[in-house]
């Protein structure tokens, strides 16, 4: 397939061509020429005012609920959902049914990722069937295809057991993903503990458990000498243990999720079951020192936590829904609008370069001769989120009929166009 | 004059002005109650259901009480005997009641906010009586109408709210009324049962010495020890949980004065108030369910909006 790109202004800080505004021919899957005019005949021509031009992004916890939860989600509707945002990349939870805890559970993500649009990176369990009791095959797994390890929506609760799972995965420079709560305090708690959660009675769960897993984690990093990330870090104290840690040179790395950036705990008011999170939403001051750590590299990348729930298990009292949203459609404009007039070079490095970096994917380039694995955007457009645009099979979003701004132009990856209208 | 709201779902909604309209039409009905015949036209033709999913005697038998002095028509049910046990959704077990021309609901439910949730998907106007955690907005309401009663106002008082504060939705439906009405008040408990965050939450004061808060308070509203909660290690055991915040006899007489005893029922004798102390002349705990039926005919009777 021929695609010309016509006049995007190319962000991609390891181009030479960043910051300029070019038209682009990609054949075959892989980008041809780099010119300030083509004229070429195309198959597809993409052509958007204020078109940008991104290497693919990538997103690091997803669930596709496939196999086992097909009803929630499949990998075919997963993988139209992140196209649909902008996504050509994305590591898929072990949460599924059976969990993805052994060679032949990765080898099923990565057959049949092989036709699909998007490429799955498939995350292993790091205990088996992820009851935190017993180390899974991961060795076996790593051979097979899994890019990282986590027992996902699971947090490892074992400090003994999460610190022979460091030590075991350095011998294949494996990465940990750990999602950081004490289940043990106020196993109860619903919504983040605060002034809110006081205010509309409900049991709350203390930034604390989270930041009680950071410090330890942290520790057992620093003592195994091997690398761990925490996804969708919450709190603003959880920030100050991850910032310090890198300084001290190890290799922590962490993400937070769209919806962490954009609401908090406040937004809670209507008992809205699409923002029941884990970890939950936290108090204003938090989400401001989340953005800050966003622009101050302490975040490195986005982690859409994109959980697909079938409309009945929201459809119910806040305490007996299920935990999570769907992400992967929305994330660039969320956090766009979350955060406006950021530089796009931020959302890029945070959407691309550092995940790839961190979970040791080849590094992309905008430049000729280049596979075209591409994200196109308009910071700028202002869109509305309809039920009817959500690809995904399950339509728990808490941005429906929301105005948000910017929006994914077109998606190109596998030697396809994905164009959003 | 009407209230600002459709529903009641809980006090936290409600404006001073709500609040002082419920109690002036509860004396009102409480008058009625007086009467050789109790019983008033005002919601004949209204067909009210009380909807429990949560066990309850006193509140649902004062609820249909009320519901019958006003002449509605009414149908109870509780979550062992219906269709809930069977894995019916809420909202499912609702609009199968509504569709058979139901006016308004009345529901007691363990979780915090499903009234809430309920108002956004149905027709109907929606009591709350008691949802989860979080309020049981008649129970403030007739605690209010019964210090009125006994002390002759709310500005200024100083009430003491005693025990488990953190699982209490009276606690929480009482802070809210008595601040919007201006009293003053303390909570007092063992820490594991106050709310973290309940000063800048709620706006009141916590206090751990059982002595020092009756010293201070005007009236002390006790609240019960919920026993099934016994397993979560908030306290180590009953018979300690009374050495420390029982409200026993002699403690009300060493104080240097006479203070007024509350209860929302149901007591548990010797655990956190003693039975000298509940059956004693400081005590109104049954004036407070004698008011309980005319807080809720008022609460009932201005909600039913019969289109004056």
């Amino acid at each position: 397939m021929k695609i010309l790109i016509r006049q995007a202004r190319i962000v991609d800080p390891n181009s030479p061509h960043n910051g300029l505004v070019k038209d682009l021919f990609i054949e075959n899957g892989f980008i041809q020429s780099i010119d300030d005019r083509i004229e070429k005949e195309a198959d597809k021509i993409v052509e958007a005012d204020n078109l940008h031009l991104s290497p693919g992004w990538m997103d690091v916890f997803a669930n596709f609920a496939d196999p086992g939860y097909e009803f929630k989600e499949t990998l075919e509707t997963g993988a139209m959902a992140a196209l649909h945002g902008g996504y050509t990349d994305v590591m898929l939870i072990p949460n599924t049914q059976p969990i993805v805890h052994n060679k032949s559970g990765i080898e099923y993500l990565v057959q049949k990722g092989r036709s699909l649009p998007v490429n799955v990176h498939p995350i292993g369990a790091v205990t088996k069937n992820t009851k935190g009791d017993e180390l899974a095959e991961m060795y076996d797994m790593k051979a097979s295809g899994a890019i990282a390890f986590s027992d996902g929506t699971q947090s490892i609760q074992s400090a003994g057991l999460l610190l022979k799972a460091l030590q075991y995965i350095k011998t294949f420079k494996g990465v940990v993903i750990q999602l950081p709560d004490d289940q043990s305090i106020n196993p109860q708690g619903l919504m983040n503990e605060g002034i809110i959660s006081t205010q509309l009675g409900l049991p709350g769960k203390p930034a604390m458990s989270e930041e009680i897993v950071i410090d330890r984690d942290i520790k057992l990093t620093r003592y195994t000498d091997s690398r761990i990330h925490f996804t969708g870090v919450s709190s603003e104290r959880s920030l100050e243990y991850i910032k310090k840690a890198k300084k001290a040179g190890l290799n922590v790395s962490c993400s937070v999720t769209p919806n962490h950036l954009f609401f908090c705990d406040e937004d809670l008011e209507t008992y809205d079951s699409n923002l029941k999170l884990n970890p939950p939403l936290r108090t204003k001051k938090d989400r401001e020192a989340l953005q800050k750590a966003l622009r101050d590299s302490v975040i490195d990348c986005i982690a859409t936590h994109h959980l697909p729930q079938e409309r009945d298990s929201k459809l119910v009292e806040f305490e007996y829904a299920k935990y999570g949203t769907i992400g992967l459609e929305t994330a660039f404009a969320v956090i766009n609008t979350a955060m406006p007039g950021e530089n796009p070079e931020t959302w890029v490095r945070i959407l691309s370069l550092n995940p790839r970096k961190i979970f040791g994917l080849p590094d992309l380039l905008i430049a000729a001769s280049q596979p075209a694995c591409l994200t196109a955007f308009d910071p700028q457009k202002n869109w509305v989120v309809e039920l009817k645009d959500i690809k995904s099979r399950s339509k728990n979003s808490p941005y429906l009929q929301k105005t948000l701004t910017g929006k994914v132009v077109a998606t190109i990856n596998k030697n396809q166009l994905f164009i959003n209208q | 004059m009407s209230l600002s709201s459709k529903h009641l779902l809980g006090i936290r909604n409600l404006t001073k002005e709500d609040i002082s309209l419920i109690l002036q039409t509860a004396t009102q009905f409480k008058e009625v109650l007086q009467r050789p015949i109790k019983k008033v036209p005002s919601l004949r033709d209204i067909t009210i259901v009380n909807l429990f999913f949560e066990n309850s005697t006193r509140t649902r038998i004062s609820f249909e009480l009320a519901e019958k002095r006003l002449s509605a028509d009414t149908i109870s049910f509780s979550a062992s005997s219906s269709s809930v046990s069977k894995g019916e959704t809420l909202l499912d077990t609702v609009n199968n009641i509504l569709s058979m021309k139901v006016d308004m609901v009345v529901m007691r439910h363990s979780a915090s906010g499903a009234p809430h949730f309920l108002a956004q998907h149905i027709p109907a106007a929606i009591i709350n009586a008691g949802d989860g955690i979080n309020e049981h907005p008649t129970q403030a309401l007739l605690d209010a109408f019964s210090i009125l009663e006994k002390t002759g106002g709310l500005e200024g008082k100083k009430i003491a709210i005693i025990g488990d504060i953190m699982h209490s939705r009276v606690a929480q439906s009482n802070i809210y009324l008595l601040k919007k009405m201006g009293a003053e008040v303390v909570v007092c408990g063992p820490p594991t049962l106050i709310p973290k965050y309940i000063t800048e939450a709620l706006g009141v004061q916590v206090e751990y010495d059982i002595k020092k808060t009756l010293e201070w308070c005007d009236v002390a509203n006790v609240l019960r020890i919920q026993l099934e909660r016994q397993n979560q290690v908030l306290f180590s055991s009953l018979r300690e949980y009374n050495l420390a915040y029982g409200i026993t006899r002699r403690l009300l007489d060493s104080l240097s004065k006479e203070i007024v005893i509350m209860h929302p029922g149901p007591i548990n004798r010797g655990v956190e108030i003693d039975s000298d102390v509940a059956d004693g002349n400081q005590s109104i705990i049954l004036q407070q369910v004698e008011n309980g039926v005319a807080v809720r005919m008022a609460v009932l009777y201005l909600l039913a909006d019969r289109g004056q």
